[in-house]
């Protein structure tokens, strides 16, 4: 008997030994951690983008690599995973307020897990050549040069249906409170979103004053993002308060329910990312024929990103080749076309995808994309005024979700990291997510609830001890 | 060199292996991080911060009401049907069970999903009645757990008792206060543990039937663990338990008398 199992013990750790000996063949590997649905995975015919970019580097240099490809579904999960410490990372995919917490980690040198390593510009031919001007110039505004390069980006703004709802009053956030679509509307279930029409509430005066100012539109981003990002206690609170206010006129929040939920004509009015924004007006389009638009409020339109960030210890030579690969123009339109999102790539071959999508010659509206593409183009792509533009019937629809008109996207304001108020906010939000039900009524149910419980409690032993007493009084009466 | 001998003992290592990785190690990691703050240091902090917070109270009492409340439901639904399922002349009583049984079988989160749907069409949608949606779905993923131990306890039903107390004079309604009534209490007490506890915990049920405007424990922790909290997440999950353990304290002198949660689950 202690034979076999000491045999069956040797053959274990055999096998699990040979596991480990025989991964480890000396192949570079390069390890990216990504969001879901975030490249283009390929199909029968063709690679994917990764693992196109293996074999382009093999040509190149004649060394073989391999990508370990991770995914995560949200900022904080992929947080978490990196403050274990446990899982080295060559790039990793966060969105903006989360490079913004990674850098302030690396500068203070307060989180070893999240420090980051630094780009070299110079090896990063195609982003110096073909990133679009207006995203360099953000994210130079916002002080992620050096440790990040764009992957997507986008807005933050309402998916409607033009049958039920009136296109001026998607122009400003009060529609989230409007009577008009009471039950219609659906807010994301995230406080970072949720922010953005709750502190529009609180400063709309100030937003709006803001256009009379004659502000550079560099400059009339910085303030309307310090107005939108503010968490001074008093400013929490409100938001707070502008959204419980909010909550009995929507019909509720959501994370992906939205999307399929205004097709089916449940809701009217949807809080979207763009890029999603874009999928459900396709989505809507083929599959029920729905018309649905896309709008981003004036008062407190938001923009964000997602970029590369290289964590320390990372092998930097492989991590930049490979964000190089990614800010080619042809492989931009790749990504894009895969997944529905706006790369912050310009370009030739971008521009033709936009132009192939959206283009109608007879096209009502004539977009002026010169902030977007400038300098990017080859020379035949200008018209005679040294413009970009674009005649198109999709204005409103999913040619704005995808490429937002100048005047959008120069007022474009960041959500920052909340920082060390992450978590006031947080007790704000759970606040607003718990019951809209006044503290008196709930006690007085839990009062009649405990009252019921001792009714049934005491009849139930009723007969013992009515039994008990009789014995009693049978036992006094003995004697 | 003693000889290491390999007795029946051995075959409950697996299992004592289990329980110190996934049962005692969590929860004792559940408990240093509920009293510990962001540094490390030993705090009760969260604790005051949970108790301070109207949010939270005001969570604690919601999930209980609705716990009771689908609890009592639920009873008085599965009660009734569970004794006519195992009444003698029930004709085919295991076809019968395997109809109630049944919606087990498919998916909960599609089970959910399709509710929310069947609801907004007869027009209780979650999103102008986000409390009597819950509850509905809630009765409606719960009640098989009423109606099982019900039924297990009442297919033990000592019918020459009920006709004892006829012949010796009971009307029906007391025949049924004391004598049915008692004897199937220990499983009322099992069905009530099953659902109470779980009911206040759930979470997707909640999101799903009352499009997220409403909020349970298990929401909140959620919530907490979501955002990376994990001390604030931790005591959230430290009170529940406790509020289970009171639950399972008060209810341990019914259970002891008939254990009818082995059913066919």
């Amino acid at each position: 008997m202690m034979k076999r199992f000491l045999s069956l013990l040797l053959l274990s750790v055999l096998v699990l030994g040979c596991f480990s000996a025989c991964g480890s063949e000396s192949e570079r590997v390069l390890r990216v951690y990504n969001w879901q649905d975030y490249i283009d995975e390929g199909d029968d015919e063709t690679p994917s983008v990764l693992d196109a970019w293996a074999e382009d580097y093999y040509a190149r240099t004649g060394e073989k690599v391999r990508v370990q490809y991770d995914t995560f579904e949200t900022n904080e999960t992929m947080l978490n995973t990196l403050k274990t410490g446990k899982s080295q990372y060559d790039l990793v995919c966060p969105s903006d307020y989360v490079i913004q917490k990674m850098i302030a980690a690396t500068e203070n040198g307060t989180d070893d897990n999240l420090a980051l390593e630094k780009f070299d510009y110079s090896k990063l031919e195609n982003y110096t050549n073909y990133a679009s001007p207006y995203i360099k110039q953000v994210f130079g505004e916002n002080g992620f040069d050096g440790y990040a390069v764009g992957y997507m980006w986008g807005t933050v703004g309402i998916i409607y249906n033009p049958e039920y709802v009136d296109e001026e009053d998607t122009k400003s956030w009060e529609i989230m409170w409007n009577p008009k679509y009471q039950n219609r509307i659906t807010l994301k279930d995230s406080v970072r979103d949720a922010y953005i029409p709750a502190m529009s509430a609180v400063y709309r005066e100030q937003i709006l004053a803001l256009d009379g100012l004659g502000l550079s539109s560099a400059e009339y981003r910085k303030r309307l993002g310090d107005l939108m990002n503010s968490t001074a206690s008093e400013d929490i609170d409100a938001a707070g308060e502008a959204l419980k206010s909010m909550k009995d006129n929507i019909y509720g929040l959501e994370v992906d329910s939205g999307k399929t939920d205004i097709v089916a004509g449940k809701i009217h009015i949807n809080q979207a990312w763009s890029g999603d924004a874009a999928y459900a007006i396709y989505e809507a389009e083929e599959t029920a024929g729905v018309q649905l638009n896309f709008s981003v409020p004036e008062d407190g339109g938001s923009v964000w990103f997602d970029g590369w960030v290289m964590p320390k210890g990372a092998d930097t030579e492989l991590a930049h080749d490979l964000v190089n690969y990614l800010c080619a123009p042809e492989v931009a339109v790749r990504n894009m076309d895969y997944i529905g999102y706006t790369s912050i790539v310009a370009g030739d071959e971008v521009f033709d995808y936009v132009l192939e999508s959206y283009s109608a010659e007879d096209g009502e509206h004539t977009v002026d994309l010169t902030y977007y593409f400038n300098g990017t183009l080859s020379e035949d792509y200008y018209s005679e005024d040294g413009k970009i533009l674009v005649q198109t019937d999709e204005v409103g629809r999913m040619f704005s979700a995808q490429y937002p008109e100048e005047s959008v996207a120069l007022r474009g304001f960041i959500m920052r990291d909340f920082g060390n108020k992450n978590e006031e906010v947080l007790t704000m939000w759970a606040g607003f997510k718990s019951n809209n039900i006044a503290p008196e009524i709930l006690i007085a149910i839990f009062s009649v609830i405990i009252l019921g419980a001792v009714a049934v409690f005491l009849w139930f032993t009723k007969p013992k001890r009515d039994s008990a007493r009789r014995r009693k009084e049978w036992l006094a009466k003995q004697k | 060199m003693s000889k290491i001998k390999f007795t029946r003992k051995w075959l409950a290592l697996p299992y004592a292996l289990f329980m110190i990785l996934f049962v005692v190690i969590p929860l004792f990691l559940i408990l240093a991080y509920a009293f510990t703050d962001a540094e490390g240091n030993f705090t009760f902090n969260n604790l005051l911060t949970f108790f301070g917070n109207g949010s939270s109270i005001n969570t604690i009492l919601v999930s209980f009401i609705i716990g009771v409340a689908n609890t009592v439901i639920c009873l008085l639904i599965g009660y009734p049907v569970a004794y006519f399922l195992a009444h003698r002349d029930m004709k085919m009583p295991a076809v019968m069970m395997l109809l109630f049984i049944m919606p087990m079988w498919i998916n909960f989160v599609l089970r959910t999903a399709a509710s929310r749907d069947l609801l907004f069409w007869i027009g209780i949608n979650g999103g102008e009645y986000p409390y009597l949606a819950t509850m509905i779905g809630m009765v409606y993923n719960y009640l098989p757990f009423v109606i099982l131990p019900l039924y297990t306890t009442m297919t033990k039903l000592d019918y020459s008792q009920i006709e004892a107390a006829s012949d010796l004079g009971a009307r029906p309604r007391q025949t049924f206060t004391k004598v049915i009534l008692p004897m199937t209490a220990p499983g009322i007490v099992s069905a009530a543990t099953m659902v109470f506890m779980p009911t206040m915990s759930s979470f997707v049920i909640s999101d799903v039937m009352g499009e997220r405007k409403l909020s349970l424990i298990g929401n909140s922790i959620q919530l907490y663990f979501d955002q990376g909290l994990w001390h604030m997440g931790s005591i959230v999950a430290v009170v529940m338990l406790l509020l289970i353990a009171i639950g399972m304290f008060a209810t341990k002198n019914v259970q002891k008398e008939d254990d009818v949660r082995g059913t066919m689950l």
